[in-house]
């Protein structure tokens, strides 16, 4: 019994089992959004206040986590090699490493306060630098996967949903779960092999120009298109079998309309709430594929970190990716208002 | 964990096999290779497709084998090995001992500038060493290579003296290892990180690193003053190429197909699945090198039963057929090691060949001697209700060569032949290090490429070594190796060693000696010079690289 949001026509069965429709949104006022200044701000101060508090509770779970992980830090700055009393010695005193853990992680959260990130154990580098340099290359690469990612899932989904040519939605959907279910490491690896080895059509390695770009892109945004294609899928079916969308179709609007239109708007929330998902997905992606790739970014970085138990690092791109996450769910907040005018009136 | 590892490479190795391998048919008849390099020709660029990315570009800070082959592109030693392993001048003109052994005086070359135009000189030598034993700056070096260095003294321009506390000759083996490679003066006072290295720490050789992309590449150009190449090299003056690319490329899979593609003209690491690959591309070359130091070894802890009896030890090799568990493991592409000592040093004793190992009934009888009579319901020999159990812990990062599945044939082999359990864990750094102090372990494993196999042997059976998880406290072991390390004569330093391997290998078994670790190389069959660094037996530079017209 559901209502369509971008068409709100008023309420014909009575049951009044949703908010009531708001008018359609070209007919809302802009300047609605921002009429009340005073009131405007303090969601944004709270979600400021949040975001600070997310980064503070990711930061000291990973500090606290290193911290109970099996061996010390001179362990594994010490690593494979040589070790005696003498050693060991040198690089607790290099490293402050003797004082109190408690005085230790203080310290880190007054410099981390400062925006210092400390000095990286095992690169001897400071970590701002290690962390800035890798940031394009990964930022490029998940930008080009998410947009590749997205548009594929719209295309795919748009073009199959309804109950028009069953073979093709077949053919799609089986294609969109074997992308979902296949490890982008091994599509990275045939790609590559087909693409790169045989037909020479990209080369294989590294952050050179848009052509080295392409690989890697697809081969994130494949999975990513999958379980987003699938998502939009079944919102557009349901969407498709509201009355709303009759009453579209009596109004003579074309099917094309009544999908991108209407349908859409209905099945892009629940595909919203996956941001979050789609930024996890990016980020760890991004250690396989920048591994198999051999292009540079935070994935390279993070994965020589932990596996060095290079704690600074790790810190860095933990606080990092917290305030990626922070940014990415306030993004969906307000792509949720702008998709669903119900939603700003509460 | 071991397994899903397992079928992911052994489905990775199919898949690329088959992509790779129509890729490889299609290019033209199979056959002998065809040398298309020429004569040596100057100009041009390559691009090498390595494995291992550094940790650090300063050679001072050097710990990783696999980043050899960078070092001598842009740094030189005073020192260096032939290929019978004596040393040779390089950065130097030649080296006298005191009588005493305790002081050596090296005489160095006046005619060497560092990239940044800083003199090579006495006090840039005294500089270096006085910054290695700077605390903090490399912990290890200053621990070990110089433990019995007491003053470096500049007695003119071209001469210096490394006075020591004690007789050491593995002083002049670090003369010539990268820890011991020149770093302008200008570099160590000025570089904005020193310890990482980058194109701000410089050295005298033949390469000048150009750009660094980290998780990318190293860039290097020609250094068109180079002249003074040490009498191992293949030729003289500057170097053949103009410019040399590194791409660091982690998946062996990817590197391959990346040469048969001709995206890369070498590629550092080939793994047994796929040499054949290679082998059968007539516009391919493989090559192979044996590394010297020690052999890759499954070292027994002799501190605690059951292997502080010498009767289990020799069961647990006899209980091995090393050969069958190599072929399994790495098809015919492993050489088998027979002592401690790799079979690429020249201290390497052949006396060991075939005298143990592969012997089911003398393990089973040595075991049944040793008291390890019962049997539990798995099958295990067990004495007073206890099963016999060892533990090997490998540490994650640190293994390579597959060798957790090595481990894992090992187990198999140990079990169905004498009811040994070997119980193999691939754990993180902190994990192993802790079993490793916490002497909760019974067997571990260990390969070490130095050049000079004393100084691996120093390290992992010294009852004071630094590495020493057999846990030893075997006076005459003590003794062998102290003598070796203040014995200058090579004719006597071999017939220590030789005694040494008699006592580690044959007398006590403290050792299994498994495989000589090698490195291989592939290229194109364009280009010239492929070789490997003398004695050491990882690849050389690219010094002597060229590629033809």
């Amino acid at each position: 019994m559901g209502r369509d949001p971008a068409d709100g026509r008023g309420d014909r069965d009575g049951t009044r089992l949703r908010p009531e429709p708001p008018a359609r949104l070209r007919r809302v006022p802009r300047n609605r959004l921002r009429r009340v200044p005073g009131t405007r701000l303090r969601p944004v101060l709270r979600r400021l206040g949040t975001g600070a508090v997310v980064l503070w509770a990711a930061a000291t779970a990973a500090y606290l986590a290193l911290l109970a992980a099996p061996g010390d830090t001179v362990d594994s700055i010490v690593g494979d090699g040589a070790d005696s009393p003498q050693i060991r010695a040198q690089v607790v005193a290099e490293w402050g490493l003797d004082r109190p853990e408690v005085v230790q992680y203080l310290d880190y959260l007054w410099r981390l306060a400062h925006g210092d990130l400390g000095r990286s154990y095992l690169l001897q580098r400071p970590v701002a630098e290690v962390v800035g340099d890798q940031l394009l290359p990964t930022l490029k690469l998940a930008l080009a996967a998410a947009v590749l990612g997205v548009a594929l899932a719209l295309l795919a989904s748009a073009g199959t949903a309804g109950s028009r040519r069953p073979w093709l939605r077949r053919v799609t959907s089986t294609t969109e779960l074997v992308l979902v279910s296949t490890p982008p490491f091994l599509i990275g690896i045939v790609l590559l092999s087909l693409l790169s080895f045989r037909f020479g059509l990209f080369p294989v390695a590294g952050d050179r120009g848009f052509a080295a770009l392409v690989l890697p892109a697809v081969t994130l945004a494949l999975p990513i298109a999958g379980l987003l294609g699938q998502v939009l899928r079944d919102g557009l079916d349901r969407a498709l079998d509201e009355p709303f969308v009759v009453t579209a179709r009596s109004r003579g609007l074309h099917e094309r309309a009544v999908l991108v239109r209407h349908a859409l708007r209905h099945a892009l929330l629940p595909a919203v709430t996956l941001a979050g998902w789609l930024f996890g997905v990016l980020l760890g992606g991004s250690v396989i594929v920048e591994q198999v790739f051999g292009r540079p970014g935070l994935g390279q970085v993070t994965l020589t970190a932990v596996t060095g138990k290079d704690m600074p690092v790790v810190l860095a791109v933990v606080v990092l990716s917290a305030a990626g996450y922070v940014l990415v769910s306030t993004a969906a907040d307000l792509a949720y208002l702008l998709i669903d005018p119900r939603l700003r009136r509460s | 964990m071991p397994a899903t590892r397992r079928t992911r490479s052994a489905v990775l190795a199919t898949l690329t096999a088959l992509l790779l391998g129509s890729a490889g048919c299609s290019s033209g008849a199979s056959g002998e290779p065809v040398d298309a390099a020429g004569p040596p020709r100057s100009g041009g660029t390559l691009t090498w497709a390595i494995e291992t990315e550094p940790i650090t570009l300063n050679p001072h800070q050097y710990a990783q084998a696999k980043a050899r082959l960078l070092v001598w592109n842009s740094f030189e030693a005073l020192l260096t090995h032939d290929r019978d392993g004596n040393l040779v001048p390089w950065l130097a003109t030649g080296y006298q001992v005191a009588p005493d052994g305790l002081s050596y005086t090296v005489a160095l070359r006046t005619d060497v500038t560092f990239h940044d135009g800083e003199k090579f000189d006495a006090a840039a030598v005294k500089a270096n060493v006085d910054q290695l034993r700077q605390p903090g700056y490399a912990p290890a070096v200053a621990a070990v290579q110089l433990r019995n260095l007491k003053d470096v003294e500049v007695v003119d321009p071209a001469t210096v003296r490394f006075v020591l506390t004690r007789p050491d000759v593995l002083i002049l083996d670090f003369l010539a290892s990268p820890q011991g490679a020149q770093v302008s003066p200008r570099s160590l006072r000025t570089a904005a990180n020193l310890k990482a290295g980058g194109t701000d720490v410089v050295g005298t050789g033949p390469f000048v690193l150009d750009g660094y992309a980290p998780g990318q590449e190293l860039r290097y150009r020609k250094n068109p003053a180079y002249d003074w190449a040490p009498p191992t090299a293949g030729h003289t003056g500057p170097a053949h190429l103009d410019r040399i690319t590194y791409r660091f490329l982690k998946e062996s899979s990817v590197r391959v197909g990346a040469l048969t593609s001709g995206q890369v003209q070498l590629v550092e690491g080939v793994p047994a699945t796929d040499q054949p690959l290679i082998a059968g591309n007539p516009t391919l070359r493989l090559h192979r090198e044996l590394n010297s130091g020690s052999a890759y070894s499954y070292y027994f802890n002799v501190s605690h039963p059951p292997f502080d009896d010498v009767r289990v030890r020799r069961a647990f090799r006899d209980a091995v057929d090393v050969d069958a568990v190599l072929r399994a493991v790495y098809q015919d592409t492993a050489t088998r090691a027979w002592s401690v000592v790799s079979p690429a040093s020249r201290f390497y004793d052949k006396r060991f060949e075939g005298s143990y190992g592969g012997n089911p009934e003398r393990a089973n009888a040595l075991l049944d001697q040793a008291g390890w009579t019962g049997r539990d319901a798995a099958g295990y020999r067990t004495k007073d209700g206890r099963r016999l159990t060892v533990r090997l812990v490998q540490s994650a990062p640190f293994v390579r060569d597959r060798r957790d599945i090595l481990a894992q044939a090992v187990q198999a082999a140990v079990r169905q032949s004498a009811g040994i359990d070997l119980a193999v864990s691939v754990v993180d750094q902190g994990t192993a290090t802790e079993a490793l102090n916490g002497n909760r372990y019974e067997v571990f494993d260990n390969s070490r490429a130095d050049t000079d196999a004393g100084a691996a042997l120093n390290l992992l059976l010294h009852s004071q070594g630094a590495i020493n998880r057999v846990r030893s406290r075997d006076a005459e072991l003590d003794r062998l190796l102290d003598t070796g390390q203040a014995t200058g004569d090579p004719q006597r330093r071999t017939g220590i060693y030789a005694d040494l391997q008699q006592r580690v290998v044959a007398d006590q078994a403290f050792v299994l000696p498994l495989y000589a670790p090698a490195d291989q190389v592939a290229a194109s069959n364009r280009v010239g010079g492929v070789g490997f660094e003398p004695t050491a037996g990882v690849p050389a530079s690219a010094y002597d690289l060229w590629i033809g017209g």
